[in-house]
């Protein structure tokens, strides 16, 4: 919940590299801060708690067993809702920016600047109580997906409008067909800002997949739940730490990978 | 009972939380421009400077908004003051961000005629740079108020204030026939305020900027 | 005199600016971007900081102000040692107008105008009556332009605007860098000569930089010009530099054009007007014939009563011509230019213009040849000269 999408945030740059932008070594000292962050944070977090004497309701959250299938659990679920936003979302944008379909892209941005507004926490309970009959997971999935959606389908539209008009003419004006200039033109040029979007898929879900608790459908977010429940502030950090020290590593890796995949050139 | 009747017999209390939810994050706001235009004044000069704002910012805004809150309980409490205290931090980057660009886009021979004809530094951000940064800043604010907006309805889970509450009132109500309606009342307040908050900036962003500074 | 910025044509009056060994050094450059600069700025002068692109000439002329703080040496100001003095109570002394104009975009012209009164406190109407003196002496009904907002004006407008922002508080000083650089030359041209009118009215001690040669002629009593490596090859009047290049460097700088450039700076009074014989109106026909064909000159002006020029009168001529005479074109005076007398000529396909004093009275006639050897004997062998010269007429 908690990422901003880049479209929005800084209107006056104007697509122009933010003033956070640095050379190569500075955005791989950047690129060291995350992970080394999240080391230390854990490492504090594991001496602090095992040189505390657990009681029995800590110990039910406080073990490797527990804290390993919530975990795999959150990485699950952040993974499936991930990958089925980016298989709607992306096709979807390109089909907005088609000759014909364009015009219905107008609407479909409102739409998303609209649904940025609904709490995710909102969807997935109004989900939970009207459909009582689906599977909690199924209903974590589907609140997720249409959450994530539109964001990842206005960067795809942004990322394929932002390529230059006079590179596409040139390619049609060369005889390449509609399809030709979409696959070797206009999606390479776009791929920097599809990877962003890609980025901003994960590190978003990350985050919502830590809400799925609250309707019984697991995750790491049961730690912070649970040490709310029981006010064990010892479970609520633990808990608050693994879900801050997952978001960072997903954004850290997601951020290596939006460097080292985009094409040279772009 | 349908969803409109159902809202005529709590109207009361969803304008409470409404009111509450509206009055959460205008404090989230005001100090996240509290603090990070300073921020961006004081970084905004050197490279290094602006990244170690941006970059951090930016971090907070990657800790899930559920985590954040749990950080912050040990700190603070149950209740209001995390949630104030979670919200202005991730209203940071927004407006420190555009801050920087704002201030950066200020004309460079704009700032050295002004300090050809003798300003202070004081008096050239207080008369020049931040007057004509300000919309800049504002559409920042106003990204961070959408966003806020969201992540206030998870105050609820930590004692907090607002239209969470109704969300989770629905939830502790499942299998009873007003548990739609609650979850409803609570996203449809959380989109009328985001409508209202967006009208309200751009009203603020004309009144409260020059005519020259206006893009 | 390379290297040095003092003059041995300056007045003797003590200068309003005076650079000492001025240097800045920027951390990690092995060369210095001034290097031990000396330059005396007299008093009610436009001194033009004249280089190509680099050579430090903007650099120079922002250790004045210290928007560039020097690394050494000495800035003087009327004789007082600023080095070291507040540098926002220097700046309002000294008014300050760049190419980009700079104008604050969010501010009324009237508000950017009477930026500096307001910050030396000056009461409302008084800047309000500042405001107004400043946009009708650049030109700007204070009426229509007071509220406008920069981006509503054109460029030409909004460099006069700059140029009032920089007379704000009516300093002794001004710096300007290229101030006429970006608009169109028609109205630059307007520019530079409505600046030099409020110039001769104010008597500023003025630092201007440019990089165009026939700005730095057009506008400056004096031109310091910059090499490459920020030193200066020349500092002079106008007229020397382009007569008497002091080093291979200046000759190139001033280019090839420098014998038409001088042209521009010589006045016609300055000039020996050749001996050449006239008729009064009150001599008979017959004897003006005779005149004439005795003479050296194949054309003589006739005179009225007055010793005004009626008119010419050719060898050949006869009947009414003898009268009248065939008429005069153009009159050029002494204050004309050089370059006025020879585009007189090329305009009438005459090789002689006829120069009257300031009252019209026949002063002399100016015959190409003189212009020819007036340029060949100050420029050396600038002008290569035409083995004939062609016979005054065919009016």
């Amino acid at each position: 919940m908690a990422v901003v999408s880049e479209q929005g945030a800084a209107p006056a740059a104007g697509g122009t590299p933010g003033p956070g932008t640095k050379g190569p070594r500075a955005r791989w000292a950047t690129h060291l801060v995350r992970p080394a962050i999240v080391v230390v944070a854990l490492v504090v977090l594991y001496l602090y708690v095992s040189s505390r004497q657990l009681d029995s309701i800590e110990r039910r959250s406080l073990n490797a067993a527990y804290i390993l299938s919530r975990t795999w659990q959150h990485v699950q679920l952040t993974a499936i809702v991930s990958v089925i936003i980016l298989l709607v979302a992306v096709p979807l944008g390109v089909l907005l920016t088609r000759d014909g379909v364009s015009r219905f892209s107008g609407p479909v941005l409102t739409l998303a600047n609209i649904s940025q507004a609904i709490p995710s926490i909102g969807l997935i309970v109004l989900f939970a109580v009207a459909f009582l009959s689906l599977p909690v997971y199924a209903i974590a999935v589907l609140a997720f997906v249409i959450h994530g959606v539109l964001p990842i389908v206005r960067n795809t539209i942004a990322g394929i409008g932002q390529v230059d008009r006079s590179v596409i003419e040139a390619a049609r004006g060369m005889g390449m067909t509609k399809l030709g200039v979409l696959v070797s033109v206009e999606l390479p040029l776009a791929v920097p800002v599809i990877l962003a979007g890609v980025r901003t898929t994960l590190t978003i879900t990350t985050g919502t997949v830590a809400l799925a608790t609250f309707i019984g459908a697991g995750g790491l977010g049961d730690i912070i739940s649970n040490g709310l429940a029981s006010n064990r502030n010892i479970v609520l950090v633990t808990g608050s730490v693994l879900v801050a020290a997952l978001a960072l590593l997903i954004d850290w890796l997601a951020a290596i990978a939006e460097d080292n995949l985009a094409p040279r050139g772009v | 009972m349908s969803f409109w009747e159902y809202l005529a017999s709590n109207y009361l209390e969803v304008i409470g939380y409404t009111f509450e939810h509206a009055v959460l994050v205008l404090q989230g706001l005001a100090l996240a421009v509290l603090v990070g235009v300073p921020l961006a004044v004081l970084t905004y000069r050197t490279g290094l400077g602006r990244a170690a704002a941006v970059n951090s910012a930016s971090l907070i805004m990657t800790i899930p908004s559920y985590a954040l809150f749990g950080l912050l309980i040990p700190l603070l409490g149950l209740g209001t003051a995390p949630a104030i205290v979670a919200l202005t931090l991730y209203g940071l980057l927004p407006v420190v961000r555009n801050a920087i660009v704002g201030l950066r886009e200020v004309d460079p021979a704009v700032t050295e005629s002004a300090r050809g004809v003798g300003m202070d530094r004081r008096r050239l951000l207080l008369s020049i740079e931040l007057p004509l940064a300000w919309p800049v800043v504002l559409a920042g604010v106003r990204v961070s108020a959408q966003l806020l907006l969201g992540i206030a309805a998870i105050s609820a889970a930590v004692n907090g204030p607002g239209l969470g509450n109704l969300i989770l009132s629905g939830l502790s109500s499942a299998g009873t026939p007003f548990a739609v309606y609650l979850a409803l009342e609570g996203i449809l307040g959380i989109i009328v305020l985001a409508v209202v908050f967006d009208a309200a900036i751009a009203l603020l962003t004309r009144l409260t900027t020059t005519r020259g500074a206006r893009a | 005199m390379p290297e040095n910025g003092r003059t041995d044509t300056g007045p003797t009056a003590e200068p309003m600016i005076r650079l000492e060994q001025l240097t800045k050094r920027y951390p990690g450059q092995d060369r210095p971007a001034v290097d031990r600069l000396d330059l005396d700025v007299p008093p009610g002068e436009i001194v033009v900081l004249l280089g190509p692109s680099g050579c430090g000439k903007t650099t120079t002329m922002k250790l004045i102000n210290r928007l560039i703080e020097p690394t050494s040496g000495t800035i003087l100001l009327d004789g007082e040692d600023v080095t070291r003095a507040d540098p926002d109570a220097l700046r309002r002394r000294i008014g300050y107008a760049i190419q980009q104009t700079g104008l604050f975009p969010h501010r009324s012209v009237a508000d950017n105008v009477a930026t500096v009164p307001r910050m030396l406190g000056w009461d409302r109407k008084r800047v309000a009556g500042r405001v107004d003196e400043l946009l009708t002496l650049v030109g700007l009904d204070p009426d229509t332009y007071r509220g406008r907002l920069p981006r509503q004006l054109s460029g030409g407008q909004q460099q006069r605007v700059g140029v009032a922002r920089a007379l704000g508080a009516d300093p002794e000083v001004m710096l300007m860098d290229e101030p006429f650089g970006a608009i169109d030359p028609l109205t630059r041209e307007t520019l530079q000569n409505e600046f030099l009118r409020i110039q001769s009215e104010l008597g500023k001690t003025i630092v201007f930089v440019t990089h165009d040669i026939d700005e730095a002629v057009k506008m400056g009593d004096r031109i310091a010009i910059f090499n490459a490596g920020s030193g200066i090859e020349q500092y002079d009047t106008p007229e020397r530099i382009l007569t008497e290049p002091a080093t291979p460097f200046v000759s190139e700088f001033v280019g090839s054009g420098a014998a038409i450039k001088r042209l521009t700076l010589s006045r016609v009074g300055d000039v020996p007007v050749p001996d050449w014989p006239s008729i009064g109106q009150d001599t008979h026909r017959d004897e003006r014939a005779a005149a004439v064909r005795a003479g050296a000159r194949e054309f003589l002006p006739l005179l009225d009563a007055d010793r005004r020029p009626l008119g010419w009168v050719p060898a050949d001529a006869s009947g009414d011509v003898l009268d009248r005479g065939l008429p005069i074109v153009t009159r050029i005076g002494p204050g004309d230019s050089l370059f006025a007398a020879l585009d007189a000529m090329l305009a009438a396909n005459s090789s002689a213009v006829v120069v009257v004093d300031d009252a019209g009275a026949y002063r002399g006639v100016l015959d190409l040849e003189t212009i020819l050897s007036t340029v060949h004997t100050d420029a050396g062998p600038a002008v290569p000269r035409p083995g004939t010269v062609a016979t005054p007429g065919t009016v």
